[in-house]
């Protein structure tokens, strides 16, 4: 109980993360990608030639580009905002933990839980077209870039959940407005762009072209940015919480 | 609220009496406000052992206070401290302080157990399970323990909610209308909970817009009106010291007709009616009438079968002091 995460507080956060209907979330973001390889292997024609590029584009597209941060916000934004809004968050606030205990247990299980769903989504697919040109590394690469960007995203969206009631909304514009839109169209912002960073580490770890045409991130990018956005975020999550006040009524 | 200076000024004096136990409360100066609104303007009391209850019309202030002691807010100015140390910033206080709030919300997709155990753990007991099943015992939901808390009553969730305060047995609880949603049993059962603590030496403080509850339960009370202290104390030791309202008695004697008549010549008597009840008397001193009554009646060769106040209830003093 020593240690910087609290396990009852950590145990409570998994059940809320997948109490009901988002576990049913959480089955649709690790399946789809499989059901789509699925269709994939069925459907065409020449399954051998193609099936690197198809899982290229499928892991940087889709999960990536779009599962992950998705999860990411779901899980990220619910560790505090689903006991913000029902005032639950007041039964941990009086206990005996150091509030910063509190989030970094949160913020670990939304991390946990958001990489643990992303893994099927990489590994499923994987197993079902891969051939000699998809070694087992190019997987492991993006599995990588999937816990280093689980792990600023998550660190965002806590900090998000904490600060404003309408988390999922803002949330969900960030990632269709910055992730989705603005940082492939505008280079420049290619360096704010999580989904960036995890290309990039993808590429680097896996030693291998992820994407086609456009160069990444460069890696000292990716940890100098990707490490002010964690810890800056989290640092935030934590002074939110310790000035937390329960002004209305109990 | 300066109209009941004279119970204003004596709220320190009506204090509630330390006691012997550790478990103390104490605001001092203590001020609340949010922009240019004022939520709790002043206050200073001391608690201790007993039961002391929290009244006051919505807005008053009540909730404000009640977070400030549970350090869920901190005072703007002035110091809320328990057992002499402040009280916000300090996750070790819950060792030793419990809040059930009034927002009825509870994890409803843990079970009663699982929630109650959870606290247990937080509050890193040795015996947790222990701990756990003795304080369901005490709110008497055994037989619902192990269903999700989503499929309870609002008692229910209510008392659940107190086997989660109660679970590391409390110096100081604080309770925020924790009657709520309960049935009249339920109800006379967590009074006897409470009664039970405050006799065990425990500092228990409960605000509650059921005047009637308090009435019955609180050794003291809190009264604040638009953020002030109104007053504080035992309700009938305030209630003496409202010496600008007239006191009124209900008087039954073996002829209260010559009574009446005989009590209009009492200089401290200035309002005499008979009723089908009796006398409706009313006086502005009461320590006058105690030794004056008996004596007239004597003089006047009649029987006194019964003197009693009626507007000494708890309800009495609060409608005066919030009318204020």
């Amino acid at each position: 109980m020593n240690g910087p995460i609290d396990s009852t507080v950590a145990w409570l956060t998994w059940r809320q993360l997948f109490a009901r209907r988002r576990l049913y979330l959480a089955a649709a973001f690790s399946l789809a990608p499989f059901l789509i390889a699925v269709v994939f292997r069925l459907t065409a024609g020449d399954v051998e030639g193609s099936s690197a590029g198809f899982f290229m584009t499928l892991c940087s597209e889709i999960v990536i580009g779009t599962l992950l941060p998705l999860a990411a916000l779901v899980f990220g934004t619910t560790a505090f905002g689903g006991e913000i809004d029902d005032g639950t968050l007041v039964y941990l606030l009086v206990k005996p933990i150091a509030r910063w205990r509190v989030v970094v247990s949160k913020y670990i299980v939304a991390v946990a839980c958001t990489a643990a769903v992303m893994v099927p989504s990489i590994v499923l697919p994987w197993l079902i077209v891969r051939n000699p040109d998809l070694p087992s590394t190019v997987p492991l690469a993006f599995l990588a870039a999937v816990g280093v960007a689980s792990a600023i995203y998550c660190a965002l969206f806590l900090a998000l959940g904490l600060s404003t009631r309408r988390a999922l909304v803002l949330g969900l514009l960030y990632v269709i407005g910055l992730e989705m839109i603005f940082s492939r169209t505008f280079a420049g912002l290619r360096s704010l762009s999580v989904r960036e960073f995890a290309l990039s580490i993808a590429e680097t770890v896996g030693n291998t072209l992820v994407r086609f045409n456009q160069p990444t991130v460069p890696m000292s990018t990716v940890w100098t940015m990707g490490a002010i956005l964690l810890v800056g975020t989290l640092a935030f999550s934590i002074r939110s919480l310790a000035r937390y006040e329960v002004a209305e009524r109990l | 609220m300066t109209a009941v200076p004279d119970v204003l000024e004596s709220s320190v004096a009506l204090t509630v009496a330390p006691t012997p136990t550790k478990a103390r409360i104490e605001l001092r100066n203590a001020s609340r406000w949010y922009g240019n609104v004022v939520a709790v303007n002043d206050v200073s009391c001391t608690l201790g052992a007993g039961i002391t209850g929290v009244l006051g019309p919505n807005g008053a202030g009540k909730s404000t206070v009640l977070s400030m002691i549970a350090g869920l807010l901190s005072p703007s100015a002035g110091e809320v401290l328990i057992d002499g140390h402040a009280a916000s910033g300090r996750p070790d206080v819950y060792r030793t302080l419990a809040l059930v709030p009034e927002r009825e919300a509870v994890h409803g997709f843990l079970t009663g157990y699982e929630f109650v155990r959870m606290s247990a753990r937080l509050q890193q007991l040795d015996d947790v399970d222990g701990a756990a099943a003795r304080a369901i015992a005490l709110v008497d939901l055994e037989s619902a323990q192990h269903r999700r808390i989503g499929t309870y009553s609002k008692g229910m969730r209510q008392r659940i909610k107190i086997a989660g305060a109660l679970v590391h047995d409390p110096q100081i609880l604080l309770l925020d209308e924790p009657f709520n949603g309960m049935d009249p049993r339920q109800r006379i059962q967590m009074m006897g909970v409470m009664r039970g603590l405050a006799a065990d030496g425990r500092v228990v403080v409960i605000s509650s817009h059921i005047l009637e509850e308090l009435n019955d339960l609180a050794t003291n009370v809190l009264v604040m009106v638009s953020g002030r202290l109104a007053a504080s104390g035992h309700f009938r030791e305030i209630r003496r010291l409202m010496t600008d309202r007239p006191h009124t008695f209900t008087i039954r004697s073996s002829n209260d007709r010559e009574l009446a008549a005989a009590l209009l010549g009492d200089a401290s008597v200035f309002g005499v009616e008979l009723t089908s009840g009796g006398i409706l008397l009313r006086t502005a001193d009461r320590g006058a009438l105690t030794r004056h009554l008996p004596r007239t009646a004597k003089a006047a060769g009649i029987r006194l079968l019964e003197i009693r106040p009626t507007d000494e209830s708890l309800e009495s003093v609060f409608s005066y002091l919030v009318e204020r």
